[in-house]
């Protein structure tokens, strides 16, 4: 992928993209497995699907799938559209052309978080319980010492790692071997989790604004602190050596290659942001990363050279999420006011 | 990043009180009354609510210790994430109610509005409304902790079922909910009848309202109180008040007393500062901002209020005192 930041071009005019006007705040966004359509998860229930090339004309809007607020979606790892997660305690499968089926239902239940793996699997959080959905089955973990506030597989699918009050607990989902779940203790409520993309570290975000982060294997961890408010959001890059953390008003990336990031600082850069970062997201091959402001505005970054580029300014609608399309192309960006922005780096 | 205190924040009812005592009854009240207004009911388990317009949200009371190794920080881990999620919502709320178990202490739902900086951008603590059973008070004192707790918070209290006890018995709860908490509004309901507009949007939690309500005196007759019973006490000042001499003594009474106060609040004479300083916390959270001007002529004093347990009131005065110019 060729994006060159110093290129004057990208001060200049922005690239290729296409923004529709909704009325809901956006929880969540997607792009589906093979990255022709994306998905916008809205706050009066709606899914709106959008062809992924931004010139393609946008279809009418759609019509409320969930009863309340679409939490969560992600692309369907063993199909071509998604799926989502509400207020209303369902999981949907939405087909590509829209048509949704019922995966799951708890009543009175939030499906708050979702993530796919490559492998077809799907876990979803509601409450204390941790849903693994794969091959047409529904398997319950839990319950947890709280709600769950994220969770993420492993590199290889195998296993499932939830954060809650007092730490994160490590599943393994094979059927053939049940093996008790592992805990990982500390103090405090986590509320966000990533697994890196190696699969050696597990990295949470807590309630007293701190990132707490687990070697797997030793089960030692590290804590890291100096943050003005909690960290929502955390991204590893695709080689794992870098975890992008949210909230601070310029790009933060602690470094995990080789020692890891025992007496490190961060490495930080890019414009210093109007207000704090609130959603990041690592690209999903190169050395890119995206970052979403409280403000409204978006930043490109490139973590070697250290430069970035606004990619839009702020304009008072905090960024609520970002994603990535497979192929790394594109970038999908939904604000608390009901903007979807859909981007083509491809200039 | 400092939160705007905007209009936009939708105010926050905390109903609390023991099981039986008509919160339920209350809020159905609420909810069906012609209002035209929205709210979201966070509620422990589905009652029986009689809601067409409004959204009701299950919630398992999660109450979590903050890190900091104190026993009295905490907050519910549950309603920053539910209100988190009501703002994902489309349509708006003109306000939020969360019912409390009968056994909840107050003190983690308060605190959760004094240190959560996103639930603090987007709602505010309006009042803690207790109701309170007249014929079973004083045996459900006896039970616990509990239901002295949630006197002790209240802002508005709902001394309900008056018609089961005689007018000699209702006498004596209310005389001992006024040795507990002398700061509230107590109002006399029978089957939680009440004009909403006693209960909604009293802003007891605004600093610029501070001690607007001034205790009815001639109703606090309970003064043979016991070492560690909790009460309701205010001490005053009219020479100005050194404010790096209060913050430490403020700052250290909290540490070692934290636990013990419930409630605090105050409005300060600052030497050579032309407005009042107002304040006021839960156990040991504080919130603290200038208030209104003081008028040219105007007697600046001082006047702070705790509610709490095992409260020695000549101490505190003398240490306040230390505090004057
Ligand atoms: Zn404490």
């Amino acid at each position: 992928m060729k994006i060159d930041l110093a290129n004057p071009a990208w001060q200049q005019t922005l690239p290729p993209a296409r923004s529709l006007a909704t009325d809901a705040p956006v929880a969540a966004c997607a792009f589906n497995r093979d990255g022709t359509t994306v998905a916008f998860a809205l706050g009066d229930g709606c899914i709106r699907l959008l062809p992924a090339d931004v010139k393609a004309a946008a279809p009418d809007a759609a019509v409320p799938l969930h009863k309340g607020v679409v939490l969560s979606i992600v692309g369907d790892p063993a199909g071509d559209g998604f799926v989502s997660g509400g207020d209303d305690g369902r999981v949907l499968r939405i087909a590509a052309d829209g048509t949704a089926t019922e995966l799951l239902a708890q009543k009175g239940k939030w499906f708050e978080h979702l993530v796919a793996h490559k492998t077809g699997a799907v876990a979803a959080s509601a409450g204390k319980s941790m849903f693994l959905l794969r091959d047409g089955e529904v398997r319950e973990f839990g319950p947890h010492p709280s709600t769950v506030a994220g969770l993420d597989f492993s590199k290889d699918g195998s296993r499932v790692a939830c954060a809650h009050y007092g730490g994160i607990t490590v599943w393994s989902l094979s059927k053939d071997v049940t093996l008790p779940p592992r805990r990982f203790a500390w103090q405090g409520s986590h509320v966000a989790l990533r697994w890196s993309t190696d699969g050696k570290f597990i990295a949470t975000g807590t309630q007293e604004n701190d990132i707490h982060v687990w070697r797997v294997a030793q089960a030692t961890d590290m804590r890291m602190q100096g943050y003005p408010a909690k960290v929502k959001s955390l991204s590893w890059t695709a080689d794992a050596r870098y975890l992008y953390t949210s909230s601070q008003p310029v790009f933060t990336a602690w470094p995990f290659a080789g020692k890891g990031p025992e007496g490190k600082p961060p490495l930080q850069f890019g414009d210093e942001g109007a207000g704090l970062m609130t959603v990041v997201a690592a690209h999903p091959s190169a050395e890119f990363v995206a970052g979403g402001y409280d403000s409204g505005e978006l930043q490109l970054g490139d973590i070697r050279t250290r430069r970035s580029v606004v990619l839009k300014m702020a304009d008072g609608a905090a960024i609520t999420c970002l994603a990535w399309s497979p192929d790394g192309f594109k970038l999908a960006v939904g604000n608390d006011r009901g903007d979807l922005l859909t981007i083509d780096l491809r200039r | 990043m400092a939160t705007p205190q905007t209009s936009a924040q939708v105010p926050v009812t905390v109903l609390t009180g023991y099981l039986g005592a008509g919160k339920t009854t209350l809020l159905n009240r609420i909810l069906s009354e012609q209002h035209g207004k929205k709210y979201a009911v966070i509620v422990n388990e589905f009652g029986e609510l009689g809601v067409d317009n409004d959204l009701v949200v299950n919630a398992d009371e999660e109450v979590f210790e903050m890190n900091n190794g104190c026993i009295c920080c905490t907050v519910r881990g549950d309603l920053i994430r539910i209100i988190e999620g009501l703002m994902k919502r489309k349509d708006k709320f003109d306000g939020i109610l969360v019912e409390t178990t009968g056994l909840a202490d107050p003190g983690p739902v308060a605190q959760t509005f004094f240190t959560d900086e996103d639930v603090k951008a987007r709602t505010r603590l309006d009042a803690i409304v207790t109701v309170i059973d007249a014929k079973h008070f004083f045996g459900q004192l006896e039970q616990g902790a509990e239901a002295e707790q949630q006197v002790a918070f209240a802002d508005v209290i709902l001394l309900n079922k008056t018609d089961l006890v005689s007018a000699d018995e209702l006498a004596k709860v209310e005389d001992r909910i006024r040795g507990i908490n002398r700061y509230a509004r107590i109002f006399h309901t029978q089957n939680s009848q009440i004009a909403l507009d006693a209960i909604l949007d009293k802003g007891a939690f605004d600093l610029g309202r501070i001690l607007e309500f001034e205790p009815d005196f001639l109703h606090s007759g309970h003064d043979h109180h016991h070492e560690d019973e909790v009460r309701s006490l205010s001490i005053t000042a009219d020479r100005p008040v050194d404010p790096d001499k209060f913050q430490k003594w403020m700052g250290a009474l909290l540490q070692i007393k934290g636990g013990d106060i419930f409630r605090s609040k105050g409005i300060l004479a600052i030497d050579g500062a032309p407005r009042r300083y107002v304040y006021q916390g839960v156990h040991m959270m504080m919130d603290s901002d200038w208030g209104t001007p003081w008028k040219d002529g105007e007697k600046r004093s001082s006047k702070l209020v705790f509610i709490g347990r095992s409260l020695d009131g000549d101490n505190l005065q003398r240490g306040f005192d230390d505090c004057l110019k």
